[in-house]
């Protein structure tokens, strides 16, 4: 009956992508597990690609976590395990990282797992991420010595080798199949194979509807107890089906009826109608939780200025935003550091800004200072994103009250990232602020973290300048220790609040709420892992 | 009647031309870059390129169309962009709660307003006629996701009779499949029963002032079942005609109760695929309930011969 | 004239013209008086964020903070002004086109060509497409709304003048050797008065409550704008917490399209007996 079973659900991954057409027969061959051996999740969003390498949203790398395995991931401590390895070593002068695989390695379709699935599946992911590209910067070769080893050979001492192939933040360093290792960069995978302990179960897939995931019975997990992303993966149920539910009302209603099991971003507004629900549980798995990122466009007037940058840092009010859309002062903070808070790398460097802020004299003569000409400043405001919408309106009307006119671009998300790519002035399409929100975990590391770039028209959306940032990010990538990172952190935070690339908008956590019966989720920033979660 | 069927037939090609024409312009002339889309957030700009390019976003509007249609005309409407699968297939996997629910809804609401029609037109002038003209206009001035969210609230957390959302194929038993849409086609078929309880009324009271209705009521004959033979007689015309001009409300309808009831259909297929630019599949489907509502049409422009001997001279 | 004895006559008469008429007028008022009787709409202070109605805010706060009571006050401007837009630019347009069918037969068939086109495409996805396809805002989704209206118009512009060409005093003033446009001006347009009036109050509560369906997929007016429509689409979740934010701009809504649709059916009832046959 196992074996039977498992061969259905390989012949339909092998047939790949193209299955969808025939997929029912084969469905409908397979019977679904028990309601208690299966959890239904309503996650933060649509997943609309496959490949967690070549797209950078976070619901892509969930779908990685269940069925890709990594070298390495950090702990509930946020500190590197060996997860896929099994023992490494690095030379005495730093530059040879030497790795060997744990036994028991397998892809979902039988076949062995190979060094030489891992240098490709480093390769591909290397090209598109920040301490990917960081790495291979200082990276002479890497090689397969063997089937279980390979080698990583650097031209100089990098001290974040293992941190960056450990980081859960997107894109993840998962480990492909050759096959789909060696696609292009820039396009996407076509196979759905992984060596994960979930099973990608393309025929009960309905992309836009249901995304499923079956145990994956021939997983040999490692023998320490799981934490964070780091030691044994055991699955204890048969099933995890996401769920794309678009209204939240409905995942709410869904979620008390007993419907679905777990409801990833429940609105905290939501949450008084849950808490004396025996039968739901809230509880915060990502820590560090997430923080509002304020960008402006420094190639054109007004924040092509300093004091028009620095300005904001004054007139921000924080606690504004994050009651706005967050409600309840138990799910947020406001922050200073330019690293998050509870972060590794949070100081009070420069931070005396923050004292005084809200001060809304003073953002007013800065900007008045960098020689603003009473032309209206474009805020991109994304209306079907709560945090990003709300924190439009109350820009605009932060702006306004200090004697700056304003203009609310309003569009759905698409048209916002659309026009926030382009780099021309307001008259020809372009914009002076956008809103977003990146993770505690990712902003803490500044050679990982996109949106800390300062090479000018080469950095991220908002394409700031500044020579020294660019040096100390180096700087930070190359220290040694933990200890002479947070000091190198100290350096980029006080030059960060002088020159202002970039603001933040206060930081705050969210909660998950799910059924009470459904137990055991890990705390691990960037991924939600359904490894060790049982239902009773 | 052959005649007549095949030159409406014919009459339907310049009409999906114009479609064809019209959804292609209105995705392409309008701004919202699908390669920034799929980039993701934290894409470079030179990522961004490259994906156009291997999207073939990058030539000219005029070849992209060429293209298109070519392909479209051999049956191909495209591979989304994001999913990488092509969009007839999405819409195959898509079509079966569509089509559920918009049955279940025109059975409902037609059965429900034609009850309901007769006896307000029976009553016309009395208390139960009264009640239902003020439904009726009520029912044209709710919005449908604050009846879905009624309906929901009532019977599914409250009365815990019927399940919150989603939909579960027919092949899983019929009660299953049914309970599943029972609150979508009511919140669905609201002002559908609306529109018809009135015109089912308002053939009804024609019917009344009929003289031989009249004869016969004062000649004795058995007035009830003669009166409703006549009256949706009378009726059938008018409420045909609305099933057909009603598709696109129907249609429309669908987007934002599949939305609110999670159900996955093409409804809420396309208006992902809007927010994220994804051309083929709104194309496609823009295209797809297009013909579907020209085909209804001419179905009911051909149940008139049937249903009304008249029309035929 | 008697007047006082006329207007009491047609009050009996035609009571559901009195009452929807009387509703709108007092809507109107209420919008047009907005920045009178209510405070700032935009006015946001999330500290004092869902607070329940009280003496300083009638109807409570949403969200942002914001006072609900001013914000369906100037949101009754903004839905009326759609209903009102909708219903007179695709009134316009339709009566241009249909006209326009009148003088020419080779207009005439590009032009039904492209309208049974437009009529297919169903009305919310395309209103929806042009709104997230372009950048939202009042303007936009007034044309997104109007533009699949604009069809049923002109159809009915079409078909009263098919009706009204084989009428006698129109073939007379044709065989008379009258201008097509005088006969269009002085017969034809007239004709089409009656029943596009009707068509236009349908319209009107239809663009009301397609802008309500436009907002809670998120592809509505921009959110800082206050319409009934997007008051309740973006408040529909803090309906346990804050049934306030959602409750009076909803009853507005109804109301309103109440109102209108009881008007267009009184109408209908007095200006057109043969469409309310059909109807």
């Amino acid at each position: 009956m196992e074996i039977s079973r498992r061969k259905v659900v390989q012949s339909a991954i092998a047939t790949g992508t193209l299955a969808a057409a025939g997929a029912p027969a084969i469905g409908r061959a397979q019977s679904a597990p028990p309601a208690n051996r299966t959890i239904r999740a309503v996650m933060q969003g649509d997943l609309r690609s496959f490949d967690p390498i070549w797209t950078t949203a976070n619901v892509t790398a969930y779908h990685g976590a269940m069925i890709y395995d990594m070298l390495f991931s950090i702990d509930a401590e946020f500190k590197p395990q060996p997860q896929m390895v099994d023992t490494w070593t690095v030379s005495d002068d730093k530059l040879t990282y030497t790795f060997v695989l744990r036994d028991g390695l397998a892809w979902h379709d039988g076949t062995k797992v190979t060094a030489n699935d891992c240098v490709a599946s480093i390769k591909r992911w290397s090209a598109r991420d920040g301490g990917g590209q960081a790495l291979m910067a200082r990276t002479k070769s890497i090689t397969a010595k063997d089937d279980k080893t390979f080698v990583i050979a650097l031209n100089s001492p990098f001290g974040l080798v293992i941190d960056v192939l450990a980081k859960p933040s997107t894109p993840v360093c998962f480990m492909m199949p050759l096959k789909d290792a060696e696609t292009d960069p820039n396009q996407q995978i076509t196979g759905r194979t992984g060596s994960g302990p979930f099973i990608f179960n393309v025929a009960e897939t309905k992309p836009g509807n249901r995304y499923v995931y079956d145990r994956n019975p021939h997983y040999v997990p490692r023998k320490e107890p799981a934490s964070g992303m780091a030691g044994g993966k055991v699955v204890k149920v048969d099933r995890v089906i996401y769920e794309n539910l678009a209204d939240d009302q409905t995942a709410l209603a869904a979620l008390q009826t007993g419907e679905i099991d777990f409801f990833e971003v429940i609105p905290i507004d939501f949450l008084p109608q849950v808490k004396d629900d025996p039968d739901i549980t809230v509880e915060i798995l990502n820590k560090t939780g997430n923080v509002g990122f304020l960008g402006m466009n420094n190639l054109h007037s007004p924040f092509d200025k300093l004091q028009a940058r620095q300005a904001m840092l004054y007139l921000v009010n924080q606690t504004d935003f994050l009651k706005a859309s967050f409600g309840d002062s138990k799910y947020y903070r406001t922050c200073n550091s330019y690293f998050g808070c509870g972060t590794d790398m949070e100081n009070d460097a420069n931070t005396g800004w923050f004292k005084a802020a809200p001060d809304k004299a003073m953002a007013k003569k800065l900007f008045m200072e960098s020689g603003y000409d009473g032309r209206p400043v474009v805020i991109l405001q994304p209306s079907n994103f709560a945090f990003m919408n709300n924190a439009a309106t109350i820009l605009g009307q932060e702006l306004t009250d200090i004697g700056v006119k304003v203009d609310l671009a309003t569009s759905d998300w698409g048209g916002v990232i659309t026009r926030r790519a382009v780099q021309a002035p307001v008259d020809k399409g372009g914009w002076d602020i956008f809103t977003t929100f990146s993770s505690g975990y990712t902003v803490a590391n500044p050679v990982g973290y996109i949106g800390d770039a300062t090479n000018g028209k080469n950095a991220w959306f908002g394409w700031p300048t500044d020579a020294l940032n660019e040096k100390l990010r180096d700087e930070w990538a190359t220290a040694p220790t933990l200890a002479d990172r947070k000091t190198v952190a100290r350096k980029i935070q006080e030059n960060a609040w002088n020159v202002v690339p970039h603001a933040f908008l206060g930081q705050w956590v969210a909660p998950v709420a799910h059924r009470s019966n459904v137990k055991g989720w890990l705390a691990v920033p960037e991924v939600i892992p359904f490894w060790n979660v049982s239902k009773t | 009647m052959i005649g007549f069927i095949v030159r409406r037939l014919l009459a339907t090609v310049p009409v999906m031309v114009v479609i064809g024409l019209f959804v292609f312009l209105l995705l392409h002339l309008a701004p919202g870059d699908p390669a920034a889309i799929i980039a993701g957030d934290n894409a470079t700009p030179d990522s961004i390129l490259a994906i156009r390019h291997q999207l073939g976003l990058d030539q000219s509007i005029l070849v992209q169309f060429l293209r298109w249609s070519g392909r479209v005309l051999q049956g191909d409407l495209g591979i989304s962009i994001f999913s990488q699968t092509p969009v007839i297939t999405l819409i195959g996997q898509r079509i079966g709660p569509t089509v559920s629910l918009t049955l279940t809804t025109a059975v409902f609401s037609v059965s429900i307003a034609i009850c309901i029609g007769v006896l307000a037109g029976w009553q016309a002038g009395g208390v139960l006629d009264r009640i239902v003209m003020a439904f009726a206009a009520l029912g044209f001035s709710v919005p449908v996701f604050v009846v879905g969210y009624g309906l929901i609230y009532l019977f599914a957390i409250y009365l815990r009779w019927l399940p919150v959302q989603g939909y579960v194929s027919l092949e899983r038993g019929l009660w299953p499949w049914f309970q599943h849409l029972i609150l979508p086609s009511l919140a669905l078929g609201l002002a559908y029963v609306a529109l018809i309880a009135r015109i089912t009324r308002t053939a009804m009271l024609d019917v009344l002032s009929e003289d031989y209705i009249r004869t016969a009521t004062a000649k004795g004959v058995a007035a009830t079942p003669m009166l409703l033979h006549h009256a949706l007689r009378n009726a059938a015309v008018p409420i045909v005609t609305v099933i057909g001009l009603g598709v696109a409300l129907l249609i429309g309808g669908v987007v934002i109760t599949e939305t609110v009831f999670n159900i996955p259909g093409i409804g809420r297929l396309v208006v992902d695929a809007i927010n994220q630019r994804d051309y083929p599949i709104v194309q496609g489907i823009i295209l797809v309930f297009s013909g579907v509502y020209v085909l209804i049409n001419l179905a009911v422009d051909i149940s008139y011969l049937v249903l009304d001997p008249r029309i035929r001279s | 004239m008697g007047k006082p004895i006329n207007m009491r006559r047609f009050i009996r008469r035609n009571p559901t013209i009195v009452i929807g008429a009387i509703i709108l007028i007092v809507l109107l008022v209420i919008a047009v008086l907005a920045p009178v009787i209510s405070g700032d709409p935009q006015r946001l202070s999330p500290v004092e964020r869902l607070r329940p109605p009280s003496a300083q805010h009638w109807f409570g706060t949403d969200n942002l903070g914001r006072d609900v009571f001013a914000r369906t006050v100037w949101g009754g401007r903004i839905s009326l002004l759609v209903g009102f837009s909708v219903a007179a630019f695709a009134t316009v347009a339709g009566i241009g086109i249909g006209l326009l069918c009148y003088l020419s037969g080779w207009i005439e068939v590009v032009a039904m060509r492209i309208m049974d086109g437009l009529m297919a495409i169903p009305s919310i996805l395309l209103a929806i497409a042009l709104v997230s396809l372009s950048r939202a805002s009042v303007g936009t989704v007034i044309i997104a709304i109007t533009i699949p209206e604009i069809p049923r118009v002109t159809r009915l512009v079409r078909a009263v003048m098919l009706g009204v060409r084989e009428r006698p005093f129109v073939e007379a003033a044709t065989a008379g050797g009258s201008r097509p446009t005088k006969i269009m001006w002085r017969h034809i347009l007239p004709a089409t008065i009656p029943p596009l009036i009707v068509q236009a109050t349908y319209s009107a509560a239809s663009a009301i409550l397609i802008e309500a369906g436009l907002s809670f997929l998120g592809a509505g007016t921009p959110p800082s704008i206050p319409t009934w429509g997007n008051m309740i689409a973006g408040s529909r979740i803090f309906l346990s917490a804050a049934p306030w934010a959602v409750f009076f701009p909803g009853v507005s809504l109804a109301v309103a399209v109440l109102a209108v649709n009881i008007l267009g059916d009184g109408l209908r009832d007095r200006l057109d007996p043969r469409l309310s046959r059909r109807m």
